[in-house]
């Protein structure tokens, strides 16, 4: 609260002894996060729109990402559209999630920006072609660890099980459904190759997750893109593993990339 | 019915030719900060409203923990993950003392069991028989304070001598004058969603409180289990 008028229940409550600093401020959403919950909304509706499934992750706090799920595809206003969303709770998310996700897709987490499996997972999500959201607090992850990243910058480590993370998925839930009401927004820019430089044709090289290694045919391996499955060669890279993540230009791996997002 | 054309001029946008996003995104960034601030009061008026039974609460829950009780938590939906949430804050705490907590949903081979035999009604109350006694505490989240499930289940814990507790919202639905509740936290809001967000702070609140009153000289004997 920066102008900080205190009104009559904030007195009252004060007066309590309970802990006034862990719930929603009024000024939650400011800073940008506000901004940020618009745009990925938007995102949200144009992917289920064009058909996306929304799996949900939360490691350390599973009942968030069953929550995420519930409110989608029950939504709690009668009428709304049912949206396919669910949840992804096994002990080896990145495993369940990488069978799951088709290119298309959104990968929603809850999640502290050194949870180990979500990092993982956010860095598998351009090659496997879906959109991921990252909501959470503390420490903010390193710049596009993931395509919309939904922070509130408190470091009380039970943040989340305060109601703020509630919040910013029932927003999000409520704005995208504002969304639909605008059927004009829904589909996305033209991606068709009509420039020179669309990402198809450019030399821009695409992550890749491999699937099948080089099995001695002329360094080839069978590897998953935002596109679709290919062979590629990956002689430069050689030996490779599945479920790598290597750079894709021209039909070739160009390096591997390692543990750390480098996009 | 009145004719769609000629009320189309109210949704300049109704034909599907918007193409400029930029106003839609400032309007839905206002709503989430509309949003925000009525859940952020909501927050504030029902931890006003409900402090004195917060304290009280925690109080009677802490002397039960201490003297061996484990809390039954249970709710449907969304409401079932907030009972999950607040399980996991009493039994896998980032701070403080881990308490005995069990959330009465996560068993799919018992939900579905107890669903399919006997009937939905009664997937929590069944539970409760076969595990809870006399010094447990019965926890029952709910929006409505309605839900046939949960009012069963909290009657039966009663029943048998648990405490129990109920969320609810709106006016508190049956919920709130029910003899079978001892406390009912009732969170006024005709929104589920700010009912909920409200709801998991007065979760917070017990749960702090109740480590507060488990931390003090007078309670540091007894087990959590």
């Amino acid at each position: 609260m920066t102008a900080h008028t205190v009104d009559a229940d904030e007195l009252a409550a004060r007066e309590t002894g309970l802990d006034q600093t862990a719930g929603i401020t009024a000024d939650i959403l400011d800073h940008g996060l506000a901004e940020d919950l618009a745009v990925a909304s938007l995102s949200i509706a144009r992917r289920f729109h064009a058909g996306a499934t929304m799996w949900c992750v939360s490691p350390r706090w599973e009942p968030h990402a069953h929550h995420m799920a519930v409110e989608f595809v029950h939504p709690v206003i009668v009428g709304k559209r049912a949206l396919p969303a669910l949840a992804l709770t096994d002990s080896n998310v990145v495993a369940q999630a990488r069978v799951s996700v088709r290119p298309g897709d959104l990968v929603i987490a809850v999640a502290a920006a050194d949870d180990a499996a979500v990092l993982d997972l956010m860095r598998r999500v351009p090659a496997w072609g879906a959109t991921s959201v990252w909501i959470g607090s503390g420490d903010r992850p390193a710049t596009g660890a993931a395509d919309h990243v939904l922070w509130i910058e408190d470091p009380n480590p039970l943040a989340p099980a305060t109601g703020r993370f509630v919040l910013m998925y029932h927003l999000l839930w409520e704005l995208t459904h504002v969304c639909f009401e605008h059927p004009g927004l829904l589909v996305e820019a033209d991606e068709q190759c009509t420039e020179q430089v669309c990402i198809t044709c450019s030399d821009e090289g695409r992550p890749a997750e491999v699937i099948l290694p080089a099995d001695g045919v002329f360094g080839q391996a069978l590897v998953r893109t935002a596109t679709g499955q290919e062979y590629i060669d990956v002689t430069l890279v050689a030996p490779v593993q599945a479920n790598d993540l290597v750079l894709v230009h021209a039909g070739a791996a160009l390096t591997k990339l390692g543990d750390q997002p480098s996009w | 019915m009145v004719n769609s054309e000629s009320t189309n001029f109210l949704y300049p946008f109704i034909d599907g030719e918007e193409r400029d996003a930029g106003s839609l995104l400032t309007d839905l960034s206002a709503s989430a900060k509309a949003k925000a601030r009525e859940s952020a009061a909501l927050q504030q008026s029902t931890l006003a409203e409900c402090a004195g039974q917060v304290l009280a609460c925690s109080t009677a829950m802490a002397e039960r923990f201490a003297s061996g009780g484990r809390m039954y938590c249970f709710g449907n939906g969304g409401s079932s993950t907030d009972a999950a949430t607040f399980t996991a804050l009493f039994a896998q705490p980032v701070t403080g003392r881990a308490l005995g907590a069990v959330n009465l949903a996560a068993d799919m081979s018992v939900v579905t069991a107890l669903g399919n035999d006997v009937g939905f009604e009664l997937v929590f109350s069944r539970q409760l028989i076969a595990h809870a006694t006399a010094r447990d505490i019965a926890v029952a989240f709910s929006t409505s304070g309605n839900s046939a499930d949960l009012i069963t289940a909290l009657a039966e814990a009663h029943r048998r001598g648990l405490m129990t507790i109920g969320f609810a919202g709106y006016g508190g639905g049956e919920m709130a004058n029910s003899d079978a509740v001892d406390f009912c936290f009732v969170v006024r809001s005709q929104s589920i969603h700010r009912i909920q967000e409200s709801q998991a702070l007065l979760g917070y609140q017990l749960w702090a409180t109740t480590q507060q009153c488990l931390a003090a000289p007078s309670m540091s004997t007894g087990g959590t289990r």
